[in-house]
């Protein structure tokens, strides 16, 4: 378990590295930033000061080096366009995405198992055929798309839900300010309800899928036939036999599942103008603000190795039969 | 079993129903303003705000030594008088009296002198507006306080807008920013405007709080980023914004057959154009010799329909400019192009770029960025088809404003067509034609050099009276209007959403002032 | 263990399912709309008429054309622009997919049959991937690279690539080891025969399965990629930058901007997973946990 841990960290590191490299290099590309920071009337000898206050003028790989150097320290840089520490930028949006995200899986989990189930219950039914079509349909549709029309209808049209905007529930939490966060809580959570289903639609389809076409199989199998045999009621053949173990293929999806819905925010945050990580993001790459860029590719790349081993290590308890050393492929 | 399945859904709807009726959010307090902006800011430190939007919220914070108002009047705010030196070079300012910033420091000369100072400062490393445009325009050369009530600034030479530029520095107090580091100075800022920073959700919102006695009608502006133009007009026509900016021009019927708010539409100064760049690595095609002759210009120049363009993409009635000044400066004696498709063809087969084999004449690429002006994308597009119509094999090429653009932009290798905007005035015809006043100058885009419009700056300098001044405006505009390096468009128009709720005029210059709105009834 | 495809089998069973001989309808409609679109176009899809823009269904213009789907922003016919998009934007799905398959391939023949140090060089880099947020990355190289089909192509192939190679490792791994690996060793068979003759066709079946499912995501991170301005270059008609440009006319109430290219994009993304579904039944029931 111990040298698992530190086999992890080890290839974390390897990975968190090569992530910033790419980045680096990829934002470098397109050419000098330079431009991005000077006003528009301004003399190429204010150009070139500025440039050399960036420090833009240094060789690439000196630029690179200094940067992992001060990383290593736990220097993240300053933002260049909003000039404080990029961590703290980053971590400034982190929370919001991490709502929506959180708000979003749970959809995915809690709307798709009873659904699944229903369709898998009902199998060749019309039930069932509606819900399969619903997931398929809910695997075809841009995200945006759904967003804009989710606005539309449920934001102007029926005036159900608030249409754009975000009410802090984790920053207040986190600065030990209780009272408020809970006071909050409903109203962050009536905010979410529309940008949480946007970012949810497509993992909600195909995890209903996933747990119907999981629920048959286990519903097959021997022992559920004996169960039934028994006598014993469908309620408690479903939900202690058939149900226990038609869900841990999507359990073992998590880690995945969570960088996904992380990565797929950019779009949902902009329709919606949800203040986090992907928008932020996305403005910063645009706007060549490349220390953020770097600080928020490694939190979310942290992020996603660091659930992974979780979900590793409770996978590897739960079904001994995995490898630790190899983990899951 | 069904059924208590059913009463078990009926009821958590029930539950969720009536949960969703307690939080849903009542009407806005009716103190409140909410603006909906487009883009998010950046800082609060003034040194270093050089986006619009984010000096539009600024302006509200810090006040400055003079205002311009809608009619681009010259009026007193901090300061109550401006004195101008002889030489012009010295501009006196006296400060009204008992000025004080919003932690209750009293706001003196000292304080003005340190304002100005401290963005010259090299080691600040600011690269706003401030010290990136007004000062390096002004040629900024020192500030000092003459006593409690007075200060003064030098410049380095003659400048007939050098007070103009000014009324953008957004002044503060000595002792609280000396206190502050630089970091806390662009979060926490402590100004001497008519309101104050109450919060700022990076990426969502700000929260400002009308400060004592201003004569502001709101207690609270609240400014909301909403980046995407749909989720904008739906904010405001539900009723939760009472003013968006850049709306797009095809929401805007939407939103006045809203019966919530309507649309204000204003004639901005920006200037939009398509740029002939005649820079030296473009003469080695065809199609950028082509445009180096003054008559392939001028035939391009009766190809494009603007007047349909404005109609139709941009969904005002606009006339075409015929230079590089605003409408109420420029040169009375001309009138714009007109569509003419067959004057063009015409024109370019007599200027020697027959259609080669009855299909085009010459290559060309039209660069623009996306999504900077209003509906850009499909106005280079426009573009683009009119001059293929004309038989010029043209490329639309749109590329990231910021990153790629401007960069070309900067290095005035854009083009050889480029599409762009550049920002006017209405005060002077000469401060929209500053832009072109030197052959090398960095706004100099299109590389142009004809001497009939480069020479006659000395005859400006030199003129006597502003009858003289106005004789040899009107000569180099009509160079312009002939032979210039522009293929001449429109004025840009902005499109503001405005809540019925609320009383406020857009201004034709960008600018947001939410302490001008007044609740309605 | 061989899962080579049976024809024959995978016909009965798509006839029974019913659903999957649907969708191969509905493709086979969409590969000949992308195949002959140019011929079926009544318009040039790119040529604009600003004039008679947002034009709704069935409008005949001034000129005598009939907009029969209606005419976008710039007065460019929908249905030419639908037929031409149906031919870009396959072209752009496959494409994509083959780029990240064969990369993918490789790279999981290549560190499965080997091991060691290639295997961990090639496992990190795919763990670098994954954890690099795909959109993300898809915007830094864009953003960077600009607007072009060969751009996305090669940025949306490069984001699947490690789906193939975790595949093909993990057959290969257990592959190398059967006997008729081992007989083709024994022979004196090389390397690359062994590759690509003995064990690639035995990756085919898993292959398929997520190359289908694959499609069907790329179609539309192409679509969300047009939203962030960043797809195609704005002339160029793909089905995801036609419902891109969409969105400020919704508003409007402009629907069939919306409808034609939306609708377009769900049954030819629905038909892939469809497909893709019926596929995994039908060769690999064991790849349902890895979609």
């Amino acid at each position: 378990m111990g040298i698992l841990v530190a086999r992890r960290l080890l290839q974390s590191v390897v990975v968190i590295l090569g992530v910033t490299l790419i980045s680096f290099i990829a934002l470098h590309a397109g050419g000098d930033p330079t431009y991005l920071f000077v006003s528009e009337r301004a003399t190429p000898e204010e150009i070139a000061l500025v440039r050399q206050a960036l420090g833009f003028d240094r060789p690439l790989h000196v630029q690179y080096l200094s940067f992992v150097a001060d990383l290593a320290r736990g220097d993240f840089g300053t933002s260049l366009s909003y000039r404080q520490p990029a961590l703290d930028i980053v971590l400034g949006a982190f929370p919001a995405t991490i709502e929506l995200a959180v708000f979003a899986f749970a959809i995915a989990i809690v709307v798709a198992i009873p659904l699944g189930v229903v369709a898998a219950l009902n199998r060749g039914t019309a039930v069932d055929g509606s819900i399969t079509m619903l997931g398929l349909l809910g695997q075809s549709i841009p995200n945006f798309w759904m967003g804009i029309m989710l606005i539309l209808f449920f934001g102007l049209y029926l005036r159900w839900f608030p249409i754009s905007g975000h009410v802090p529930f984790l920053v207040p939490l986190l600065n030990g300010d209780l009272a408020t966060a809970l006071g909050n809580l409903p109203r962050t959570l009536y905010f979410l309800v529309m940008p949480g289903l946007a970012v949810a639609t497509y993992s909600l389809a195909r995890n209903t899928r996933l747990v119907r076409s999981s629920m048959l199989e286990v519903l097959g199998q021997d022992y559920v036939r004996t169960a039934r045999a028994k006598g014993l009621s469908e309620q408690v053949v479903v939900v202690h036999h058939a149900l226990r173990n038609a869900w841990l293929p999507v359990v073992t999806m998590v880690g995945l599942e969570f960088g996904f819905l992380l990565g797929g925010v950019v779009v949902t945050e902009t329709v919606f103008s949800y203040p986090g990580i992907g928008r932020l993001l996305f403005n910063a790459i645009n706007q060549r603000d490349i220390p953020v860029v770097q600080a928020g590719v490694i939190l979310l790349a942290g992020n996603f190795i660091l659930l992974n081993t979780v979900v590793d290590l409770v996978y590897a308890r739960l079904d001994p039969r995995v490898s630790l050393t190899r983990g899951r492929r | 079993m069904k059924l208590r399945y059913l009463v078990a859904l009926v009821a958590g709807l029930a539950i969720v129903g009536a949960a969703v009726m307690m939080i849903r959010t009542g009407p806005r307090a009716a103190s409140t303003i909410v603006v909906g902006l487009s883009a998010d800011i950046a800082t609060f430190e003034p040194a270093n705000i050089s986006s619009r939007d984010n000096m539009n919220i600024a302006h509200h914070i810090f006040a400055s030594l003079f205002t311009l108002d809608l009619d681009g009047q010259h009026l007193p705010s901090l300061a109550r008088e401006l004195a101008i030196s002889e030489d012009g070079l010295a501009y006196t300012y006296t400060l009204r009296e008992g000025l004080t910033c919003h932690d209750g420091e009293a706001l003196t000369a000292d304080d003005v002198a340190y304002t100005f100072t401290r963005i010259a400062d090299p080691a600040n490393k600011f690269t706003g507006n401030a010290p990136g445009f007004v000062f390096s325009s002004i040629g900024f050369r020192g500030a000092e306080a003459l006593d409690p009530q007075r200060v003064r600034i030098t410049i380095a030479r003659k400048n007939p807008i050098a007070f103009g530029l000014l009324t953008e520095i957004s002044i503060h107090c000595k002792d609280s920013y000396e206190k502050m580091t630089l970091d806390q100075a662009a979060t926490a800022p402590i100004g001497s405007g008519p309101y104050r920073l109450v919060s700022w959700s990076r990426g969502a919102e700000i929260v400002l709080e009308k400060v004592g006695a201003s004569a502001a009608a709101f207690d609270r502006i609240v400014w909301r980023i909403i980046p995407e133009a749909s989720t904008r007009a739906a904010e405001l026509m539900a009723g939760n914004v009472d003013i968006i900016a850049n709306v797009a021009p095809d929401q805007i019927a939407a939103i006045n057959q809203s019966g919530v708010a309507a649309v204000q539409s204003v004639t901005s100064t920006r200037r939009m154009f398509v740029g002939f760049n005649q820079a030296e690595q473009f003469g080695k095609t065809p199609g950028g010799r082509a445009i180096r002759d003054p008559r392939v210009r001028r035939a391009l120049q009766y190809a494009v329909d603007v007047p349909t363009i404005c109609r139709q993409l941009l969904q005002v009635e606009c006339q075409r400019a015929t230079g590089l000044v605003n409408a109420v400066n420029a040169n009375k004696a001309l009138s714009p192009y007109p569509y003419e498709p067959a004057t063009a063809e015409r024109l370019l087969d007599e200027a020697g770029w027959p259609r080669v084999n009855g299909k085009t004449r010459f290559a060309l690429t039209l660069q623009a960025g996306r999504g900077r002006y209003l509906n850009d994308v499909n106005v280079v597009q426009a573009i683009g088809q009119y001059l293929r119509d004309a038989g010029v094999d043209l490329t639309v090429e749109l590329m990231d404003w910021a990153s790629v653009f401007q960069p070309l932009l900067r290095t005035r290798t854009a083009g050889p067509l480029f599409f762009m905007g550049t920002g006017g005035g209405l005060w002077s015809p000469i401060y929209d034609m500053n832009d072109l006043a030197r052959v090398d100058a960095g706004t100099n885009y299109p590389n142009w050099s004809d001497p009939r419009w480069f020479s006659r700056w000395d005859d400006l300098t030199a003129a006597a009276t502003p009858e003289e001044t106005r004789r040899i405006v009107d000569e180099m505009l009509q160079v312009f209007y002939d032979d210039g390096p522009w293929l001449h468009l429109y004025f840009q128009p902005d499109f503001y959403g405005v809540s019925s709720r609320v009383e406020w005029k857009a201004r034709p210059d960008e600018r947001i002032y939410a302490f001008d709105a007044r609740p309605k009834g | 263990m061989n899962l080579r495809p049976d024809p024959g089998r995978a016909w009965r069973s798509m006839v029974r399912a019913k659903w999957p001989l649907l969708a191969v309808a509905i493709l086979a409609v969409v590969v000949v709309v992308a195949a002959f679109g140019p011929w079926l176009a009544p318009l040039d899809p790119e040529r604009q008429s600003i004039a008679s823009r947002l034009s709704p269904p069935g409008t005949t213009g001034p000129q005598g054309i009939t907009h029969w789907l209606g005419s976008d922003v710039l007065g460019r016919d929908v249905l030419s622009r639908l037929l031409y998009g149906a031919r870009i934007s396959l072209l752009v799905g496959l494409a994509a997919i083959m780029v990240g398959g064969t990369l993918g391939t490789l790279a999981g023949l290549v560190s499965g049959y080997f091991g060691g140090w290639v295997d961990d060089v090639t496992m990190r880099l795919g763990d670098m991937q994954l954890a690099f947020p795909f959109v993300l990355l898809a915007i830094m190289f864009l953003v960077v690279l600009g607007p072009g089909v060969g751009n996305l192509v090669l940025v949306l192939g490069i984001g699947q690539w490690v789906t193939y190679a975790r595949i093909v490792r993990a057959e290969t791994l257990a592959l190398r080891e059967k006997e008729f690996v081992e007989a083709a060793r024994a022979l004196g068979d090389s390397t690359t025969t062994i590759l690509f003759r003995t064990i690639l066709p035995n990756t085919v079946a898993p292959l398929t399965v997520i190359a289908s499912f694959n499609v069907a995501s790329v179609i539309l991170t192409e679509a969300a990629l047009s939203f962030l301005g960043l797809g195609v270059p704005a002339s160029v008609p793909t089905w995801g930058s036609m419902l891109a440009e969409s969105r400020d006319t919704l508003l409007a109430n402009k629907w069939w901007l919306a409808v034609f290219p939306g609708v377009a994009i769900m049954l030819t993304v629905l038909s892939f997973n469809i497909i893709g579904d019926w596929l995994r039944d039908a060769l690999d029931p064991r790849l349902r946990e890895r979609q």
